[in-house]
């Protein structure tokens, strides 16, 4: 599976498009890093537990997308974005979309 | 206001000052030092109505970082948000935290071998600030994403 | 064809002032703290100019309708009323008018304490009765409290307070809990109105001793029960309060010292002997009563 922020992939042409791929996972806040990060409030600097955690959620909703892809028979997601919204108080949601290609 | 309030916030205020300017120090030697040893590879936000580079091979890649604020620099904030202005101390914070999620994707993108990011996007997210009530931005979330091209 | 890349010397830079961040943070607190100061005193004035402007009939409906809101465990049908209120009226200079009648309420409580509301209502604890140990000293403080209703104290202080809560709210900073800073804004307010009380508590001091040697002839016995009280409260460490009296009326250490250097500038005299109180003052209807009898 090819994934790429671009309309195309290089050196390749598309051949057929299946619509939207998308993804999402909402994290609600984990208790434990939340104390560390409330102290960490205090002194500065990155919050390194809340980045993995973020990391590992936007891999999972890239992950859901790139499902859908290949349940839909693509073998390339093009023009890819990211975007993160509150939906309630202590929870984010993450998603991934774009585009479900086949490229040749 | 009772004295041990008053410690208590004057302890924190100068632990947070000190802690936090040491911190953004720090950071900001290292993003320096990363991005001129990242320079010769470009990146670029375009990538849509261009037409596409000749190349192999492209791959998604993201780089993230959350930084969070210090007390000295919550407090300045929210007096700065009773007179009004410009909030400078938060400028460093914003500023470290897109650098440092784009070095972050560079810095992978170039380990795989791209020799260009293309149609990089960035994207800021605040964290709730203290006790859960959004007050504040506690922290910020940026992600850098693009495409890497070899 | 594909847009060539020149590489920049340096990464860019820019995006951040260079500033002090501790300048910059005490310019903001000095802002906020002076600025603060400044409305917090110029709506106190704005109150005060309106509480004095209130008519004496809307004064009392005000007090009237704080009072039912507190009257509890007070003592109705009692001959030491019908005392009080003889002393009190007693105090006023002769041709000094008090804008509204005045109303003593005894409410029965162990804590020591006197205050005056809007409306003319005086509270009197039944454990004020039973600390004082002269008329002397009893006459000091009902005139001080007679003090505070003929400078429109209970009055200000009402509008202040309203006047504040008015302004916080339309600031919408009494909400918001955000990292203890629209505290200073109300620290400031407090240290504002602290000082303001302070004026306040010296005046009536002022005007309390003035009519107290106005009916004595003399100024002696009236600050003792002061003394006594304050070095009751240090002797029992500030953890047992045996009274509320200094909470309501702020104590200064110099407060006694201010009375003695403004009497002996007017030449009041401060020697005589002190008038006994009533035998019973402390029982019911000034009948006889053991000691430690419950009221």
């Amino acid at each position: 599976m090819i994934l790429t922020t671009l309309e195309g992939v290089p050196g390749k042409t598309i051949v057929e498009h299946y619509g939207l791929a998308q993804g999402s996972t909402i994290r609600a806040k984990h208790i434990g890093k939340d104390i560390m990060a409330s102290l960490k409030n205090l002194v500065g600097g990155e919050l390194k537990a809340y980045t993995e955690l973020l990391q590992e959620s936007r891999q999972e909703a890239v992950e859901r997308m790139v499902q859908q892809a290949e349940e839909l028979g693509a073998n390339a997601v093009v023009n890819i974005r990211f975007a993160t919204s509150s939906v309630a108080q202590g929870a984010a949601e993450l998603f991934a979309y774009g585009t479900a290609v086949k490229v040749e | 206001m009772d004295g041990l309030e008053i410690l208590i916030f004057l302890f924190l205020l100068i632990l947070g000052y000190f802690s936090g300017t040491y911190f953004e120090k720090r950071h900001y030697k290292s993003i320096r030092e990363r991005e001129r040893k990242t320079l010769h590879v470009p990146m670029v936000t375009f990538g849509a109505k261009q037409s596409l580079p000749e190349a192999q091979d492209a791959q998604l890649f993201v780089g993230s970082v959350v930084i969070s604020v210090d007390y000295f620099k919550m407090i300045s904030a929210t007096l700065r948000n009773l007179v009004g202005g410009r909030v400078m101390v938060y400028e460093s914070l914003l500023d470290r935290g897109r650098r440092e999620a784009l070095l972050r994707m560079k810095e992978e993108a170039m380990a795989w071998g791209a020799n260009q990011i293309m149609n990089v996007r960035l994207e800021t997210a605040a964290i709730g600030g203290r006790s859960g009530n959004n007050s504040g931005p506690g922290s910020v979330e940026v992600i850098a994403y693009g495409t890497g091209i070899r | 064809m594909f847009i060539r890349y020149k590489q920049p010397k340096k990464p860019p830079e820019g995006n951040v002032i260079k500033h002090s961040p501790l300048l910059n943070f005490a310019y903001l607190l000095g802002t906020v703290v002076i600025i603060s100061a400044v409305i917090f005193v110029a709506l106190g004035f704005f109150a005060d100019w309106l509480a004095v402007r209130i008519s004496p009939e809307t004064e009392r409906k005000i007090g009237d309708m704080l009072f039912h809101t507190i009257s509890d465990e007070e003592i109705v049908d009692d001959k030491r009323i019908q005392y009080l209120e003889e002393l009190l009226e007693s105090l006023p200079e002769s041709g000094e008018t008090t804008r509204l009648p005045l109303t003593i309420h005894l409410i029965k409580s162990d804590v020591v304490n006197a205050a005056i509301m809007a409306g003319g209502h005086v509270f009197i604890h039944t454990a004020l009765l039973e600390a004082v140990e002269s008329e002397n000293e009893l006459a000091f403080v009902l005139a001080h409290e007679l003090g505070h209703f003929q400078n429109h104290d209970p009055t200000k202080s009402l509008g202040r307070s309203l006047v504040f809560l008015v302004a916080s709210m339309a600031l919408g900073i009494g909400t918001s809990e955000s990292g203890g800073v629209p505290d200073i804004v109300f620290r400031t307010g407090e240290l504002t109105s602290l000082s303001y009380s302070r004026k306040q508590e010296r005046a009536a001091d002022l005007y309390g001793l003035s009519r107290a040697i106005n009916r004595y002839g003399h100024g002696s016995h009236s600050l003792d029960f002061f003394k006594r009280l304050e070095e009751e409260e240090q002797e029992q460490g500030r953890l047992l309060k045996v009274s509320q009296y200094f909470s309501t009326h702020p104590l200064s250490k110099d407060r006694i010292v201010i009375l003695n250097k403004a009497a002996a500038e007017k030449g009041w005299k401060m020697e005589g002997d002190a008038k006994p109180l009533p035998e019973w003052l402390h029982c019911p209807n000034m009948e006889e009563c053991e000691p430690d009898a419950e009221e």
